[in-house]
């Protein structure tokens, strides 16, 4: 059986590797792009929910632009030719460029735009804190300091400087995204840092309150402040459109956004073996800063969540069943709304909702928040299996047990409940692994499963194609270790197994 | 033992069960037998409260089950109940369909309760098959498995519902030999069922229910030799019939003659028979003008098939103008009337509450 599997998983893994190189081979793109104007009508990138998404219609209205979450997703795809540009803080730009030989920045910038922490509407006390701690960092020099250390034009490492970070007192909840190295990212120690990330610890040392970093996509950043679940959103350009929205301290420094473009053909020194570009993707991505580390516990949490969501939504499914098979109709009337309105949203969205609208005002730990959405959804699913299943024993077999003496509650558990098991369990099996790949949404919520791990990955080393397949690969392997187990419970629940045991 | 006062059921406006009084004494076999749809089945499942009655009492021993303070699973022990459609449980093997009840509710052990169910699956015949699940087993052997489920519980009364309906002609008997063995052993039965010879061998009493009520019960040679009451008699001589009623010209002919040929088949009747009753349907239905292209119709057609004295009846039931087919020269069309002549005997018309009906018997 497990030879059968290796080989299966052998070809699936050489399939993947084929894939990959065929389209890791093919650029579609040819045009070269040398200034600004060159790309009036090319396509462009940008990230959701920033200034350039905003810049980039007003300054290029022709050009094709597409939206991406992440700055590593909209890098990959100038890569693979998908796109022409991409439009980015003059930061991010140089660091990617450091990064990727093939690619540079136009010099000229798109728009220049001063970089700010951002404070909830109404939350004057904090935002004039925060203002009087950017001056002083100011007038000492710090912010300078930090601009000389963190946004590097070489390969030289960053300088960390240590903190001492007050240990109790009120949490200060700082909303980041880690995707954006050098201002904020992931570093081999599993901690956020970053420009942003120590502009966070010496506001929180200032302030005398223990930070506590929330990593989640530039975009949610907003809503996550509105509703309260950060204090501090570090940092953001100040636009009119999200002035609407919450207030901005004094600008931290000067920033502009640029365009990010491949190199024109043969500039790029080179070309190395496919095999060695593979080896050195491995070690970039798993082996460099132990980001296997970071992938284990990723896996954790997928496991973690998977597996609560399931016992959870299992529980909260015999509820509903119970709920929906009762013969009362204040009971069964709900059950059926719940049921449909349940399986009629994308779990995404009921995810973000309890997030940021149901526990909006409630500090509430984000895997928690990521159970109860899976659960419920889970539970929709699986209360309708239940009673299929249950009805699927026919009414005979319960006024035999209850003819024979045992009450309703045995008859069920004796007689129905064996027999109703054995049917669901097949489709249970399926749903299952249908919620365990469904977990990878969570990243949303400031979630660090399998998924998220692989973006702070790749936003390290701007590379799509191992910590994709890898995650890939462990998602394959929880989904058929786990449904393994559940084969075996299966067989164990056919009563004609057992006879064989027995006899 | 089971003392029955007044027991009444409905079903939303249905009234099944109108007034039941009966008593079952300990070590009486009773059958109970009567057309279709008369409450036989209910009347057993009010028994052991598997229907809740609408009123009336029910003493078991003397206490009453209806009462709020009976422990009405612990009363179910006490009486088995055989069901038309087995109802095993399919998640388990003969040997275990026998084993649940005493070890999870008479707190018998493993090995005791395996041992009496041996004794028992060997008493009933299908002591090879205790390994076996339910859907390995032929309906015959069901049932008894069935029985056997019945008797490891030690009951005081098995009420057996139909017990052979659900079964192939060739099964009956080795289901019916078991029950005829409880007979013999003293055993406290009250079977409904359609088998009526097995009725009168096996029984000390016979119910006959009837419009929601025992309609005549008493020793089985009165209810089969010489039954007291009209539909007694009606039922005893002539079990089987079909009737339809018609009320509109555009009716479904031939729904109505594939009935009819059912009905005909079911009873074993030769072709003849059958061919010249559904001719002599379409010739009524032509006299009585319940025909396409008629104004209005109300027209009500009876087949009976009594088994005892093999003959096939036909009524038919007419609204409209006093109209007699067998009186000479009252229809243009005398052909249909000479067929319907040729084709059966014993003809009468009767005029009866301003309807006309005829009576015949189909030639053989």
């Amino acid at each position: 059986m497990f030879c059968l599997f290796m080989k299966k998983a052998s070809v699936l893994a050489l399939l993947c590797l084929l894939t990959a190189a065929v389209l890791a081979g093919c650029g579609k793109s040819e045009k070269v792009i040398a200034k600004l104007d060159d790309a009036r009508e090319a396509k462009i990138g940008v990230m959701t929910g920033t200034t350039g998404e905003q810049l980039a219609g007003a300054r290029f209205p022709n050009a094709d632009i597409k939206s991406f979450d992440d700055v590593m997703d909209a890098v990959a795809a100038l890569k693979a030719g998908q796109i022409e540009a991409v439009i980015m803080a003059y930061s991010n730009a140089v660091y990617v460029a450091k990064h990727n030989p093939e690619l540079w920045y136009l010099p000229e910038p798109v728009e220049k735009e001063d970089m700010a922490v951002g404070v909830r509407k109404g939350n004057d006390e904090l935002l004039a804190a925060v203002d009087r701690i950017i001056a002083e960092l100011q007038d000492d020099g710090i912010l300078e300091d930090m601009k000389r250390r963190w946004f590097k034009q070489d390969l030289s490492p960053y300088e960390q400087v240590d903190l001492a970070v007050p240990a109790s007192g009120a949490v200060l909840k700082v909303g980041v995204s880690a995707t954006r190295e050098p201002f904020c990212f992931t570093d081999e120690n599993g901690r956020i840092t970053g420009y942003d990330g120590e502009l966070a610890r010496r506001i929180s040392a200032k302030l005398g309150r223990p930070v506590e970093f929330s990593d989640m996509k530039f975009s949610a950043l907003i809503p996550a402040l509105q509703s309260g679940k950060i204090d501090l959103a570090i940092s953001m350009a100040p636009t009119g459109e999200r002035k609407k929205s919450i207030n901005f301290s004094q600008p931290v420094f000067a920033s502009a956004q640029v365009m990010l473009v491949k190199k024109a053909p043969g500039a790029t020194e080179g070309d190395v073996s496919f095999l060695q570009r593979a080896g050195d993707s491995f070690y970039n991505n798993i082996i460099l800063e132990n980001r296997y580390l970071l992938i284990m516990d990723g896996l954790k949490v997928t496991v973690i969540i998977s597996i609560l969501s399931t016992v959870f939504g299992t529980l909260l499914g015999a509820l509903i069943c119970f709920m929906r098979m009762s013969p009362n109709k204040a009971l069964r009337q709900p059950a059926k709304v719940y049921i449909s309105i349940l399986r009629g949203t994308p779990v995404l969205v009921l995810l973000m909702i309890i997030f940021y609208v149901v526990f909006a005002s409630v500090d509430i730990n984000p895997v928690l928040v990521a159970v109860i959405a899976f659960g419920m959804n889970f539970g929709a699913y699986v209360s309708e299996m239940f009673r299929t299943g249950i009805e699927s024993v026919d009414r005979g077999q319960t006024e035999a047990g209850i003819a024979m003496g045992f009450t309703k509650a045995k008859t069920f558990l004796y007689i129905v409940l064996p027999q109703a098991v054995r049917q669901i369990l097949p489709v249970y099996k399926g749903e299952f692994i249908s919620l365990v790949k469904m977990t990878s949404v969570v990243g949303y919520i400031a979630v660090q499963d399998l998924t998220k791990a692989s973006d702070i990955i790749r936003s390290r080393t701007f590379d799509a194609f191992f910590p994709l397949v890898m995650v890939a690969v462990l998602y394959f392997f929880i989904s058929w270790l786990l449904s393994l187990t559940l084969g075996y419970v299966e067989r164990i629940a056919d009563p004609k197994t057992r006879r064989k045991r027995v006899f | 033992m089971i003392k029955v006062e007044h027991l009444s059921k409905q079903f939303g406006e249905l009234t099944v069960l109108r007034d039941v009084n009966a008593e079952i004494k300990k070590g009486e076999v009773i059958s109970i037998i009567g057309p279709s749809g008369t409450g036989k089945s209910t009347f057993l499942r009010c028994l052991n409260l598997l229907e809740m009655p609408s009123g009336g009492r029910i003493f078991i021993d003397g206490s009453d089950i209806l009462d709020k303070s009976a422990d009405v699973p612990k009363l179910r022990q006490k009486m088995g109940m055989v069901f038309q459609s087995f109802n095993l449980f399919a998640h388990l093997t003969a040997l275990e369909n026998l084993t649940i009840g005493p070890v999870k509710l008479l707190g018998r052990s493993k090995e005791q309760a395996e041992k009496k169910a041996m004794e028992l699956l060997k008493m009933v015949g299908v002591a090879e098959k205790a390994g076996s699940f339910p859907d390995e087993l032929s309906g015959g052997q069901k049932q008894r498995v069935a029985i056997a489920r019945c008797l490891a519980m030690e009951p005081e009364i098995i009420l057996f519902d139909e017990p052979t309906s659900a079964l192939d002609p060739t099964m009956v008997s080795e289901v019916l030999a078991v029950i005829r063995r409880l007979a013999k052993e003293g055993m406290t039965m009250a079977i409904v069922t359609h088998e009526m010879d097995f009725a009168r061998d096996v029984s000390n009493r016979v119910f006959y229910m009837d419009e929601g009520i025992i309609y005549e019960e008493g020793p089985p040679q009165q209810i089969f030799e010489s039954p007291q009451k009209e539909k007694t008699k009606v039922f005893i001589n002539r079990v089987r019939s079909y009737s339809c009623h018609i009320d509109n010209p555009d009716y479904d002919l031939y729904a109505m003659n594939g009935e009819i040929e059912t009905f005909c088949e079911k009873h074993a009747l030769p072709k003849q028979t059958r061919n010249r009753a559904l001719l002599l349907v379409e010739e009524l239905l032509v006299v009585f003008g319940a025909w396409r292209g008629a104004q209005a119709v109300d027209l009500d057609l009876t087949l009976s098939y009594s088994e005892k004295q093999d003959s096939l009846e036909l009524v038919v039931e007419s609204a409209g103008d006093y109209l007699n087919p067998f009186e000479e020269n009252t229809r243009p069309d005398q052909l249909g009337i000479t067929i319907v002549k040729n084709l059966s005997e014993n003809m009468e018309y009767r005029r009866v509450n301003n309807r006309n009906r005829v009576y015949l018997t189909v030639k053989k």
